[in-house]
């Protein structure tokens, strides 16, 4: 009982920890404040959904979660691409609602509000991930392949030029680099891990519904990275476990179960707001956001 | 018919709209940052109006006042504690945005918390059959809607016209520097045009609760639309923003003709992404709209 319970929390770290490192590509590296990292989260869930009830074998379409969110990506950056700070901020806030509304509203392929029931458990070369601790093993995996990739890709070169866009774009403009070509691979970067992200959660929920993509998540997600520290990857995971676990102290004390869910965001928002006015920098940030 | 039924409730929609938008205006123009819990006021005014006129029995234009009162109180919290320390810190604009996002959910599920999910009605005024206006269908409240609406918003105009403070505060709006060597306190400014914005929105949830249900998550809607009205017509302008509301509402009911009514929170949205791509400074064209 108990282990099944901690591999489940495990599972989700898991998941939480490869959206997480994606955003803070995108939030710490680049400085992007990209709060639309969510709908790419709920455009990999979808589509990984969708195509394998589709008959579509499950690794060709957990990497097509990947791809679609990060077409969706560029898309983003594409239209966004004269929107600074608080504006770019509010126009990816905005491509989140209507993301949202299209899942709710778009109810031949989505079924609207009443989601997606019966995903099925994943199958990779002819062996079924059935139980969880095997799911974890394959979360694991996953894991720590986008942590890698994420961490040599921010200490590479490549990676000094997107801090560079992130601190001084006009700058980094003089020297003939084409900026805007770097914050839409780094964007595309992000929402592929949002993707698969998304993925490993739909197969492993095996039911999602709009309601999982919304607001109070992207919360969850940015409070997230906020709190482990932009441009710190480090931060980000420890930041994962942190604040999965926190609210998991709740279930310990006699609250209802129609309470559980409005304290667990009230104690998401406090931790949110006291990392912004006590330690912008989070726990092992490098830089503050500007 | 139906074009005239639309138009009437797109004014209906565009006056709640207008009061979240001038407010929302009001606080931006003196503070230059997206204060996007502007919603969740009206979310905890509507429960102030329910505490004050259905728990505690007052009169109703009493327990207005109050709802008006603690809205305003609300506000002035909301700076002192959270967005002054931020400015003092010189955060940047998207840090303050993504602090009332943060505000914003705090306050929603505290109202979920202390209220309940369910939805609460008021039922101060009976519903009452509509009468009939160039074949349009209106009920004497949603009149008294508009009607109020446009003149709190005439009122509000005025204010920032004529009074010494709405003159501090456009001055702050124009630029804060110059104000403040003129001798013009700009934080004190900016503290004063959020008592009076959230002021505003406290008589925005009156309003609302006068003809719609109150659930903790009826802001996040409000402020989308309030924000976007105020996007369109030009952010830092008045008249703008209360231009910018009516178009929203009437386009968004238009809209549902063609569209599955789901999306009319999509309309918005996507409205407000035109005009971010195309024309950020909204119609009345106040050049800062793309500021850092």
């Amino acid at each position: 009982m108990i282990e099944g319970y901690i591999i489940h929390l495990l599972i989700l770290i898991g998941v939480y920890i490869v959206l997480a490192v994606g955003l803070n590509l995108s939030i710490g590296f680049t400085g992007l404040l990209n709060l639309g990292h969510i709908a790419f989260f709920g455009i990999g869930a979808y589509t990984s959904a969708i195509l394998q009830l589709a008959g579509v074998p499950f690794i060709i379409s957990f990497f097509l979660a990947g791809v679609v969110a990060s077409l969706f990506g560029l898309l983003l950056v594409v239209g966004t691409r004269n929107l600074k700070g608080d504006y770019f901020a509010l126009a990816t806030l905005g491509f989140s609602f209507v993301v949202y509304s299209v899942f709710l509203n778009w109810t031949q392929v989505t079924r609207g509000p009443l989601g997606i029931p019966g995903i099925p458990k994943p199958e990779l070369f002819g062996l079924r991930i059935a139980d969880n601790f095997s799911y974890l093993l394959f979360v694991t995996i996953t894991v720590f392949f986008v942590v890698m990739f994420v961490w040599k890709l921010a200490t590479s070169r490549y990676g000094k030029l997107l801090e560079a866009v992130r601190d001084d774009e006009i700058a980094l403009r003089l020297l003939g680099k084409n900026t805007f070509k770097l914050k839409a691979q780094s964007m595309m970067v992000s929402a592929f891990c949002a993707g698969i992200a998304g993925s490993l959660f739909a197969h492993y929920i095996t039911y999602i519904d709009p309601s999982s993509f919304f607001l109070s998540e992207i919360i969850l997600v940015v409070t997230i990275v906020m709190i482990g520290g932009l441009a710190s990857i480090r931060g980000s995971i420890f930041a994962t476990v942190l604040i999965l676990l926190i609210p998991e102290a709740l279930r310990f004390v006699a609250l209802p179960s129609s309470m559980i869910g409005p304290t667990r965001q009230i104690i998401y928002a406090v931790l949110l707001l006291c990392v912004l006015l006590l330690r912008p920098r989070g726990l092992f940030g490098k830089v503050d956001l500007e | 018919m139906i074009a005239v039924q639309l138009f009437v409730n797109g004014l209906i929609a565009g006056s709640i709209y207008a009061l979240v938008a001038s407010g929302f205006s009001l606080i931006y123009a003196t503070n230059r940052f997206v204060h996007f819990a502007h919603g969740t006021t009206v979310t905890v005014g509507a429960y102030m109006l329910f505490t004050f006129f259905s728990l505690l029995g007052l009169n109703f234009f009493i327990a207005a006042f109050c709802t008006v009162v603690s809205t305003g109180l609300l506000g002035l919290l909301m700076f002192l504690l959270i967005y002054r320390p931020l400015k003092q810190r010189k955060s940047s604009n998207a840090i303050l945005l993504v602090a009332s996002i943060g505000l914003m959910i705090f306050l929603e599920n505290l109202m979920l918390l202390l209220f309940g999910a369910d939805v609460k009605t008021l039922a101060y005024i009976p519903v009452r059959k509509g009468i009939e206006l160039w074949g349009a269908i209106i009920t004497p409240l949603q009149i008294v809607i508009i009607a109020t609406a446009l003149l709190l918003l005439c009122f509000v105009w005025i204010f920032t016209k004529y009074t010494k403070l709405g003159k501090a505060m456009r001055a702050v709006a124009d630029n804060e520097e110059l104000a403040e060597i003129m001798g013009l306190n700009a934080r004190a400014v900016q503290a004063k045009s959020f008592v009076l914005g959230s002021g505003i929105a406290g008589l925005a949830s009156v309003l609302v609760v006068l003809e719609q249900n109150i659930e903790p998550v009826m802001g996040t809607g409000l402020i989308i639309k309030g924000f976007t009205g105020a996007i369109i017509g030009g952010i830092s302008s008045l008249p703008g923003a209360v231009l910018g509301s009516y178009l929203l509402g009437i386009v968004e009911n238009f809209g549902i003709w063609w569209l599955p009514s789901g999306y009319k929170d999509a309309i918005a949205f996507v409205l407000l992404f035109l005009f971010l791509l195309v024309r950020p400074s909204g119609i009345l064209g106040i050049s800062k709209g793309i500021k850092e």
